[in-house]
């Protein structure tokens, strides 16, 4: 049995009104923080915690503590800045313009108390050209053509003064409300923390300039940091936020931990340039949290079976193997609810409960009894009628059924489809059925150099579970499920796609390797 | 005379051929099959030159001579090297079909063993087998020398199956580089790999063609009465041959199959004869689509000759539409389009050039002139019922000749009108005759390639690269997104590469020192500086027409998602290169430099050029 570290003394209390969802997977995963904005919130802790000297390194468990900026000169110009166009294109000279606009972001800016712009005018030469760099920033950025609030748009990061928390702005009042940093980024982090790769990821990512260990007042990093940097005051360096409470992330040790840290040392270690290995590590990571998710809902409802995933390539006309891809995209879909239902039910089986019934009692007792277990304190209505334990069990799981239901039921299938490994295409029913995308970064993190075609459908089958080829099928065509030339064809189809994206070479009708075109050691 | 009452003798050739074609038995696929055919019917077999008997011969010959491996596609001719090689040194023929799977022969003072198909071995012979062959290759002087056909798969599972306690992993490794990187040797190994894939099918088939055309077995047809009263067979043949004056349509399938090959679809030789057989004999209503002399009568008698019609056998018209698909050579030339592909002149001319007195003077020429596949008197009943707008079921029907027309004029149209009917338009490469013409085979003949080419395949690369309606193609334009390379808009001017030469940088297009194919090469330094490599993107036919086809406003990803993406991937390949060169020029990008960047604007004629936004700070 895995060792499941003590739940937080002291939690958000006026959140969480039980602890369900947080002592499976912990505090928490959060389906509306996207891959990227996770990614986001894990980069300003690392930088954080990189800059006193401990990144990835936790001492105690539990009980992370860090700063994060809130650069809101910079977000003010970047995503809550209308005017700035029209000002640019004003029959005016230069110096009208800069006065047109100051007046304008004044009167508009959030979270700012009297903000003071005039450090801009002199690092640009003109007007114009500080309008262009805003305009390109903008098409760069995350979640930049969203219709999220300007608070929650990011510029990419290319480097330690482009990081940022997710925030809430009302006039000049700025709260912290984890709407899209909701602390997802804080489990990553952890993982990282424990998977015992910590010190090789952070010299990489040290390596391409997003983390610095040595962020004083006159560190100024690449290019790109450098440009976003000449948009913020200096005030946007002073006063880092202190984060709030600790998240919470059950498990020591998992093997997923070290799946994940060692599938994100592939991808750096690729000879990718620039930025270009940050899209793959997001997309990796939402496939890891994924894998976490479902497989720790197996391993609480006791399911011996290996976590596994039916991939359609996508066929033209329906299949058999998108009917199961359907099938088990549901199945998996189920269990985190089913395991949250499975765990509350056990709690009959503990030799307390039975005490309860037992007890003179037996409904106070029952109501101790799951407040230290579940963290629950039944309101009064939940209460009324409930003449039994049982009844009070069953009112918990309901209370915990709807919660769930609320974020962590839709992790899986919102995930899925942002990471691209589920789609309706064609069908009204959602599946497992990979991008182009994602198919480009399982070959950049399961494929060294190069690899024969059928070994590199064994690799995903037994790193991820991934079912694509028919000897990964074996158990579905035994079991009639399906032909053996269903998953056949499904392979060809995917050796198609990979050949026609460049990252496969046939050599014959027998015979194809899968590449990867920036393996760091090809001759 | 009606044709009924004339004798018709069944060609025991004619039946031969019929065995190359894509019967459901197709009994001639296998060599083993053929030799005993040959030697029941007397017959001689059909042979033709190929290109690497004479150096395997040599190798076997020599003093210190190397194993080989031959590899490749099913129907590449490994068996008819092996049992070619055996014979010359002395086997039989006898022995060589008994059911054995390892034949031994002596050499001079050494054995030679023969393995006809890896793959027929057990997992044990070939766990005792494979060490004794990595001792032969790696060894010096050994008694052994092996010849071994596999085809690659099998070649690689082999040896990763036998490498399970290690020990012949360098032979396993060394025999997956020289299959992955297309090589024959390797340095250190006493074996040499044969790809039978890298036989160019534009090469073998004028050889087979002939080897078919002028077998003695048509002798027969000089005593048959149909010869000259109709047979398709023999007007097939006829065609297919030419005149002195015009091999127009031998002439047009070789580059088809030449296209093929440079798109990197290789047809292997037993594809070729099953095409040549299917071209002579098909025919929708014969017996397994394929015609025999007994059933000539009866289709002269109902008049479908038309059906026999060698322009539509070659892309298996005469098939099952799941046949077809299924056939490798009838699947690649169907990729062409052509009977589907057209333009407007072409169409009127089949259409209207009856009575438009402009159209006239070619329809006489390109259907009239043809009174056996082209303008018969069924055709001309079929377009005037068209015309006249009778029944919807006629219509349809019209159409289907249509498409046959279309096909035949593909490979009908004198060389020196394809400029003016743009004979291509009836293919979905509108491009491949000036590739196929003025790139590939200008490079052949180590001509330099028009520059208009050069400029346009530029333009394309520009457009693709920065995702903006460009029009340079002096120079190609290197720009990232800032962020992430494969942006599908670039807007940060890095660099731009001079396509006429100057300072070391250059485009051009080359062919490929091994491959012999186009390929289009950035050079970003002269040659001499060795740490910054020439970036090479292989320019197949269909890149070709998508560069083409961009440079002439189509939208990058509308036209085909795979190569936009090959292009891309070509484009951060050029951007690694790039790096490697600032690097070695010691340029130290981001201190010096650090506070200005430098954005594209395009200009409202299309040119895009740098413009720089200088920040103090």
């Amino acid at each position: 049995m895995m060792e499941i570290l003590p739940r937080p003394q002291q939690f958000e209390q006026s959140q969480l009104n039980m602890w369900v969802d947080e002592s499976i997977w912990g505090h928490r995963l959060y389906d509306e923080q996207t891959p990227w904005l996770c990614i986001l919130e894990m980069l300003c802790i690392t930088q954080s915690e990189a800059g006193n000297g401990r990144a990835f390194v936790e001492s105690k468990f539990n009980e992370l503590k860090y700063h994060i900026y809130p650069r809101l000169y910079l977000r003010n110009i970047l995503f809550n800045n209308p005017h700035i166009e029209a000002v640019a294109t004003e029959y005016l000279d230069d110096s009208e313009r800069w006065q047109m606009w100051t007046d304008a972001i004044s009167s508009n800016v959030g979270g700012l108390t009297s903000p003071d712009f005039s450090y801009l005018k002199s690092r640009f030469e003109s007007f114009k050209d500080f309008a262009e760099i805003v305009k390109f920033l903008q098409s760069s950025a995350i979640e930049g053509d969203s219709n999220k609030r300007w608070s929650s748009k990011f510029v990419f990061p290319y480097g330690p003064d482009c990081l940022y928390e997710d925030l809430r702005v009302t006039g000049d009042k700025v709260t912290n409300d984890r709407r899209f940093f909701g602390r997802t980024g804080e489990l990553l982090y952890l993982m990282l923390c424990r998977s015992g790769r910590g010190e090789e990821i952070l010299s990489r990512l040290e390596s391409t300039g997003i983390i610095t260990r040595n962020y004083s007042r006159n560190h100024r990093g690449s290019k790109w940091n450098q440009l976003v940097l000449a948009l913020q005051s200096p005030t946007d360096r002073d006063a880092p936020r202190a984060s709030g409470s600790p998240p919470y992330l059950p498990y020591e040790k998992l093997p997923d931990y070290e799946r994940l840290a060692d599938d994100w040392l592939s991808i750096l270690g690729c000879d990718l340039p620039d930025y270009d290995a940050l899209p793959h590590i997001v997309t990796i990571t939402g496939l890891h949290l994924i894998i976490y998710l479902l497989s720790r809902a197996k391993t609480t409802l006791g399911e011996p079976t290996p976590l596994r995933f039916v991939l359609e390539i996508v066929a033209p006309k329906k299949t058999t193997v998108r009917e199961l891809a359907s099938d088990e995209f549901q199945k998996n879909n189920n269990l985190p609810q089913r395991s949250i239902e499975h765990y509350i039910r056990s709690t009959v089986d503990l030799p307390e409960w039975k005490a309860c019934l037992n007890s003179f009692n037996p409904v106070e007792d029952a109501i101790d009894l799951l407040k230290e277990r579940f963290a629950w304190s039944a309101k009064e209505e939940e209460l009324d009628g409930s003449g039994s334990p049982e009844a009070l069990l069953n009112s918990l799981r309901e209370n915990a059924v709807k919660r769930h239901q609320q974020h962590l039921a839709k992790f899986h299938g919102s995930w899925a489809r942002e990471i691209g490994l589920s789609s309706s295409r064609g069908s009204r029913r959602t599946r497992y059925a990979p991008t182009d995308s994602l198919l480009r970064t399982l070959v950049f993190a399961s494929v060294p150099t190069r690899m024969e075609f059928q070994e590199f459908l064994a690799k995903l089958h037994e790193k991820y579970g991934f079912i694509i080829g028919d000897r990964q099928a074996e158990d579905l065509i035994n079991s009639g499920d399906a032909d053996r030339e269903d998953f056949v064809a499904n392979s060809e189809r995917l050796e198609r796609r990979l050949a026609s994206i460049g990252l496969l070479k046939r050599l014959s009708d027998a015979c194809a390797y899968v590449q990867n075109p920036f393996a760091s050691e090809v001759k | 005379m009606p044709p009924q009452s004339l004798p018709c003798p069944a060609s025991d050739w004619i039946g031969f051929l019929r065995q190359y074609g894509p019967i459901p038995r197709n009994d001639n696929m296998y060599d083993e099959v053929i030799q005993r055919t040959l030697e029941r019917k007397k017959l001689q077999p059909i042979t033709f030159e190929t290109k690497y008997l004479n150096e395997l011969l040599d190798n076997f010959r020599s003093a210190s001579p190397k194993s080989v491996i031959l590899t490749g596609t099913a129907g590449d001719g490994k068996t008819y090297y092996c049992r070619e090689i055996w014979e010359e040194f002395g086997g039989s023929i006898a022995d060589w079909q008994q059911d054995t799977k390892i034949h031994q022969l002596t050499l001079g003072d050494r054995q030679l063993v023969v393995v006809k198909d890896l793959s027929e071995l057990t997992s044990d012979e070939k766990q005792s087998l494979l060490p004794q062959i990595a001792t032969a290759i790696t060894g010096e002087n050994t008694p052994i020398v092996y010849l071994i056909a596999a085809n690659d798969g099998q070649l690689v599972e082999a040896w990763a199956e036998a490498d399970q306690n290690g020990g012949l992993e360098p032979v396993r490794q060394a025999i997956e580089d020289l299959l992955v990187g297309d090589l024959r040797e390797s340095e250190g190994f006493k074996v040499k790999l044969y790809n039978l894939s890298r036989q160019n099918a534009a090469v073998l088939f004028p050889r087979i063609l002939d080897a078919v055309l002028n077998h003695p077995g048509w002798g027969d047809c000089n005593q048959c009465a149909y010869q000259n009263q109709g047979c398709p067979i023999w007007q097939n043949k006829q065609r297919l041959e030419g005149t002195e004056a015009s091999r127009t349509t031998r002439e047009r399938l070789t580059d088809l199959l030449e296209l093929c090959e440079l798109n990197q679809r290789h047809l292997p030789v037993r594809q070729l004869l099953l095409l040549v057989a299917n071209t002579l004999l098909g025919h929708p209503g014969a017996k397994d689509r394929l015609l025999t002399c007994r059933q000539v009568p009866g289709v002269i008698s109902s008049e479908t000759t038309s059906l026999a019609s060698l322009y539509r056998n070659i892309f298996g018209e005469n098939l099952p539409e799941r046949r077809r698909e299924s056939t490798e050579v009838f699947k690649v030339l169907h990729g062409f389009g052509i009977g589907v592909e057209t333009n407007n002149q072409i169409d009127n001319i089949l259409i209207f050039g009856a009575d438009d007195p402009e159209l006239q003077s070619p329809y006489t020429d390109l259907v009239l002139a043809d009174s056996f596949y082209g303008a018969n008197s069924k055709y001309q009943a079929q377009q005037r019922s068209y015309l006249e707008g009778d029944t919807s079921n006629g219509r349809e029907a019209f159409l289907s000749v249509l498409q046959t027309q279309r096909q035949r004029l593909f490979f009908t149209i004198p060389t020196e009108r394809i400029t003016e009917m743009k004979l291509w338009d009836l293919t979905v490469f509108r491009y491949a005759g000036e590739y196929l013409n003025d790139l590939y085979r200008f490079l052949q003949e180590g001509k330099k390639i028009p520059k208009p080419i050069v400029s346009r395949l530029v333009r394309g690369l520009n457009r693709i690269f920065t995702g903006l309606l460009v029009s340079n193609q002096d120079e190609l334009i290197l720009a990232t997104s800032g962020s992430y390379s494969q942006a599908r808009i670039s807007r940060v001017y890095e660099e731009s590469v001079s396509v006429a030469r100057k300072r070391g940088e250059s485009v051009s297009v080359e062919l490929d020192r091994i491959r012999r194919k186009p390929s289009l090469v950035v050079y970003l330094a002269s040659e001499s500086e060795s740490e910054v490599k020439p970036i090479r993107f292989n320019l197949t036919l269909t890149r070709y027409e998508y560069l083409s086809r961009v440079a002439e406003g189509a939208l990058p990803s509308s036209f085909s998602q795979e190569c936009y993406e090959d292009v891309l991937a070509f484009k951060t390949q050029v951007f690694k290169q790039l790096a490697v060169r600032k690097l070695s020029e010691g340029e130290n990008g981001d201190a010096e430099e650090a506070m200005n960047i430098r954005l594209l604007e395009v200009n409202s004629a299309g040119i895009a050029s740098e413009r720089t936004l200088e920040v103090y700070f």
